[in-house]
C-alpha cells in the first residue's frame, strides 16, 4: 500500500481526542499499620484502589526506577517491608481490566504476607496510610484523527494527561488488555501490526513521556513504511 | 540596618577565621587553601520592599509545562462559562494566602470564569480571637471564652450583611470568615471552605465551635491528607503551590547567581549546602549547623542559612543568637537574615547550592522544600507536615528523622553527584506535575465543574 494512501485512508470512524481531569478526595479510611491496610484495603471505595495504582503510576511517571504503586511504596518506606514492597510493586495495572479484580490481587497478596508474618500485622508504620479517592471528569480536545495523519498529529499535541487516559486508563473502560489508540488503528485503520506494537510498550521502566514519543514513532512508522 | 549588620558581622568573623584555619578547596581534597571570595561591600536596594510584580499571562506558562496542558485548562473552563466565584479570606497583603489569591483569580478570569475577591472586615479585637483560634487550631492551650465567640459571630455576621453573594460558587479561606456559611441559605451558590491551616491536632473547644460551620459548606479543601479532620462534607486536597515565573521560582541569568553569591560570600567552587527559612525552632537550623558540621568531618562544604523573622520577631532574635552560637564563629557557616521581599536574592542562593535542606521539626507543606525541588535541586528533609508528599524517599529526594540522618545524607549526595543529580531531575518533574500554578488553576476548575454538576458525593 502507498504511503499516501495510509496518510490518508479514512477511517470507519473517527478518532476522537479526549482527556482526564482528576480531583484528589480524601476519604476516611487510613491505615497505620498492614493489619489497617488491609481492613482499608476492603472496604474502601474503588475509586481509591484506581487513586493508588492507575492514576499515582501517572503522577509519578517520570520516575524511572521501580515506582509502580502506593501500597508498595508505602510497604517499602514507612513499613520497613522489602518483600512486600516487591510484590506489590509487580502488580502491573495493565493485567486488570477492572478495578475489583485489582482490589483482590492486592488483597491475596497482603492476606498472604500477613498469614506468614502475623507479628508485622501490628508494627505501626513511619507514615499513616491516608486513602484518597479520584473524582474524574473527561473534557474533548480540539483534536480529531479523520486520517492517520490526524491522527499522528493528534498523539504528537495532547498532554499527558490524554495519553494516560486513551492508553492507561482505557483498559477499565473498555474492558479489554488494549488501550483506545491500539483498538482505533486496528478495528477502523486496519493496522494490527501496529495497534499490537503500541500495545506492548513497557509503562514501568520510561516516563510518560517516553511513552507518548514511542507511541509517535510507531504511527509515524506506519505513516512512512505503508502500513500493514 | 538589621540585615547589613549581620552581614558586616559575618565579614568581621570570616575575616578572623580564615587567619585561624586554610579554607577547604573541594570535596576530595577538603583542606586545601584557596582564595577568598569577595564579601558584600555596602547596602542593596533590598533593604526597602519593591514593588509587586504583576502577575504573567496564562500563554507565558506554556514554555514552562507546555502548550497542551494550557488548552487543557482552556477545556475545562468552557462548560463553567458564565459561571461566577467568590474567594472571601480575611487580608489582601502578606501571607500566602493572599499572595496566592493574587495569582489564581486573574488566571480564572483569562479563562472566563470571572471571579471577585472580597476581604472580610473586623476590629482589633475580632483578629486577636482569630489570632488566637489560628494558634489553637495549631494545637496550642487557650481557653475559649464566651466573649471569643461572641466577637467571633458578631464580626462575621457584620460582614454577612454587607457582602452579597450573588455567585455561582463562594470560596471562604481559612476559619476567620467560616460563619459567613450562614448566608447560604439566601441563595443556590456552592460553598466550599479551603483550610489552609493544619487541623491534625486542634484544640478541642475551638475545633468543636468551628465544625458545626464547616459541615454547613458543600466541600472542604484541605493541602495535606495529614491535615485534615473527618468531616460529614466532601474533603478534596489541594497541594499549596509555587508560580515557577516569580521573583522567587523564575529561571535566573548566571551572573546574577554569581553577583548575589560574591556579596554574601558564598564560594561557587566549593558544594553549597543551604536551608532557607525563618530563625524558628520548628525549623531546626540549630540541628541543620549540627548535622554539616558532622557531614563536613567527610567532605568539604559550606552551609548556608538563608531567613528571616530575627528583626520583627523577639523569638527569631533569639533563635538566631542560637544559631550564631551554634556556628561558633565557623566561616564556612554563612548566616543570612533576610527580609521577605529579597526574594530574587532567596532564587539565586537556591540556585547557587548543591544541595538544599529543610530540617523541620514541624512543618506546614513546605514550600521552601517545593522551590528547591523545582530548581531540580537535591532536597534532604525533616518527614514533618506536607513534606512527604513532595519527598519520595530516594525518589524525589532524601527524608531524615534525625541531626544524624541528615549529616549522612549531606555526605552520601555530595559523594554520589549522579544520584543526587536524577534525584534533582526528578524532584522538578514531580512539582511540574503536582505544585505549579497551573495545576492549582487545573483543580479548581475542576471542582468548581464537579460542584455545579451536583456530582459532590
Amino acid at each position: 500500500m502507498a504511503t499516501v494512501s495510509i496518510a490518508h485512508r479514512t477511517p470507519a470512524k473517527p478518532f476522537y481526542f479526549n482527556t482526564a481531569a482528576h480531583l484528589l478526595r480524601i476519604t476516611r479510611q487510613k491505615a497505620a499499620t498492614l493489619g489497617e491496610l488491609l481492613d482499608a484495603l476492603r472496604e474502601c471505595p474503588e475509586e481509591s484502589i484506581f487513586q493508588h495504582t492507575f492514576r499515582t503510576l501517572q503522577e509519578h511517571h517520570f520516575i524511572r526506577q521501580g515506582f509502580s504503586n502506593d501500597f508498595a511504596q508505602w510497604a517499602v518506606a514507612s513499613c520497613k517491608e522489602p518483600g512486600l514492597g516487591e510484590r506489590l510493586a509487580a502488580v502491573d495495572v495493565r493485567e486488570f481490566t477492572s478495578v475489583a479484580e485489582l482490589r483482590a490481587t492486592f488483597l491475596a497478596i497482603v492476606e498472604e504476607f500477613l498469614k506468614a508474618n502475623p507479628e508485622a500485622g501490628k508494627r505501626t508504620a513511619q507514615e499513616v496510610f491516608y486513602f484518597c479517592a479520584s473524582d474524574t471528569v473527561v473534557i474533548p480536545t480540539s483534536f480529531v484523527a479523520q486520517t492517520m495523519q490526524d491522527f499522528a498529529n493528534g498523539v504528537r499535541s495532547v498532554s499527558l494527561h490524554s495519553i494516560h487516559h486513551h492508553f492507561i486508563e482505557a483498559r477499565l473502560r473498555l474492558k479489554l488488555m488494549s488501550n483506545d489508540f491500539s483498538q482505533w488503528l486496528h478495528e477502523d485503520m486496519g493496522l494490527t501490526d501496529s495497534a499490537r506494537a503500541l500495545n506492548q510498550i513497557d509503562i514501568y521502566t520510561v516516563t510518560l513521556e517516553d511513552v507518548q514519543k514511542q507511541i509517535v514513532r510507531i504511527v509515524e512508522r506506519a505513516l512512512t513504511a505503508g502500513g500493514n | 540596618m538589621e540585615n547589613v549588620k549581620e552581614i558586616e558581622e559575618k565579614r568581621a568573623r570570616s575575616t578572623t577565621a580564615t587567619a585561624e584555619r586554610p579554607r577547604p578547596a573541594s570535596v576530595s581534597a577538603p583542606h586545601a587553601p584557596v582564595a577568598e571570595p569577595e564579601r558584600r561591600k555596602g547596602p542593596r536596594t533590598w533593604q526597602t520592599p519593591p514593588a509587586p510584580v504583576p502577575p504573567p499571562p496564562l500563554d507565558n506558562y506554556a514554555s514552562i509545562v507546555g502548550a497542551a496542558e494550557i488548552d487543557e485548562l482552556r477545556y475545562l473552563a468552557r462548560d463553567l462559562k458564565g459561571k461566577t466565584v467568590k474567594m472571601i479570606n480575611s487580608t489582601a497583603v502578606g501571607g500566602g494566602v493572599a499572595e496566592m489569591l493574587n495569582r489564581l483569580v486573574p488566571m480564572l478570569g483569562e479563562v472566563e470564569v470571572t471571579t471577585h475577591w472580597e476581604v472580610i472586615t473586623g476590629g482589633n479585637d475580632f483578629f486577636e480571637v482569630t489570632k488566637a483560634f489560628h494558634n489553637a487550631l495549631h494545637g496550642s492551650e487557650y481557653t475559649l471564652t464566651r466573649q471569643a465567640q461572641e466577637i467571633f459571630l458578631a464580626h462575621n455576621e457584620q460582614n454577612r450583611r454587607r457582602m452579597q453573594f450573588n455567585e455561582d460558587v463562594i470560596v471562604v479561606h481559612d476559619p476567620q470568615p467560616a460563619a459567613l456559611i450562614r448566608a447560604k441559605a439566601d441563595g443556590s451558590a456552592r460553598w466550599v471552605w479551603r483550610c489552609h491551616i493544619d487541623l491534625s491536632n486542634p484544640h478541642p473547644q475551638v475545633w468543636g465551635f468551628l465544625q458545626p460551620f464547616i459541615e454547613q459548606f458543600d466541600a472542604a479543601i484541605f493541602s495535606s491528607q495529614s491535615f485534615a479532620r473527618q468531616l460529614s462534607i466532601p474533603k478534596y486536597l489541594f497541594y499549596p503551590c509555587i508560580d515557577p515565573l516569580s521573583e522567587k521560582n523564575k529561571d535566573l541569568d548566571d551572573s546574577f547567581v554569581q553577583k548575589v553569591c560574591d556579596e554574601f560570600g558564598v564560594d561557587r567552587k566549593r558544594p553549597i549546602v543551604t536551608q532557607v527559612s525563618r530563625f524558628d525552632r520548628l525549623k531546626d537550623p540549630v540541628g541543620v549547623v549540627q548535622a554539616f558540621k558532622l557531614a563536613r568531618k567527610y567532605v568539604d562544604c559550606q552551609l548556608v542559612l538563608a531567613g528571616g523573622g530575627a528583626s520583627d520577631d523577639p523569638e527569631g532574635a533569639i533563635v538566631l543568637n542560637e544559631v550564631k552560637e551554634a556556628a561558633g564563629g565557623d566561616r564556612d557557616i554563612i548566616i543570612l537574615d533576610l527580609p521577605p521581599w529579597c526574594a530574587l536574592e532567596i532564587n539565586a542562593l537556591q540556585r547557587a547550592s548543591t544541595l538544599v535542606v529543610q530540617k523541620s521539626i514541624k512543618e506546614g507543606f513546605g514550600l521552601t522544600v517545593t522551590e528547591a525541588l523545582w530548581k531540580s535541586k537535591p532536597t534532604i528533609a525533616g518527614a514533618v507536615g506536607g513534606i512527604p508528599n513532595q519527598i519520595i524517599h530516594k525518589m524525589t529526594g532524601a527524608l531524615v528523622h534525625s541531626v544524624e540522618g541528615c549529616a549522612y545524607q549531606i555526605r552520601y549526595l555530595l559523594t554520589h553527584p549522579e544520584f543526587a543529580e536524577q534525584l534533582g531531575k526528578n524532584g522538578h518533574e514531580h512539582v511540574k506535575e503536582n505544585f505549579l500554578m497551573t495545576t492549582n488553576v487545573r483543580r479548581w476548575l475542576l471542582l468548581f465543574r464537579i460542584l455545579l454538576a451536583g456530582a459532590v458525593r
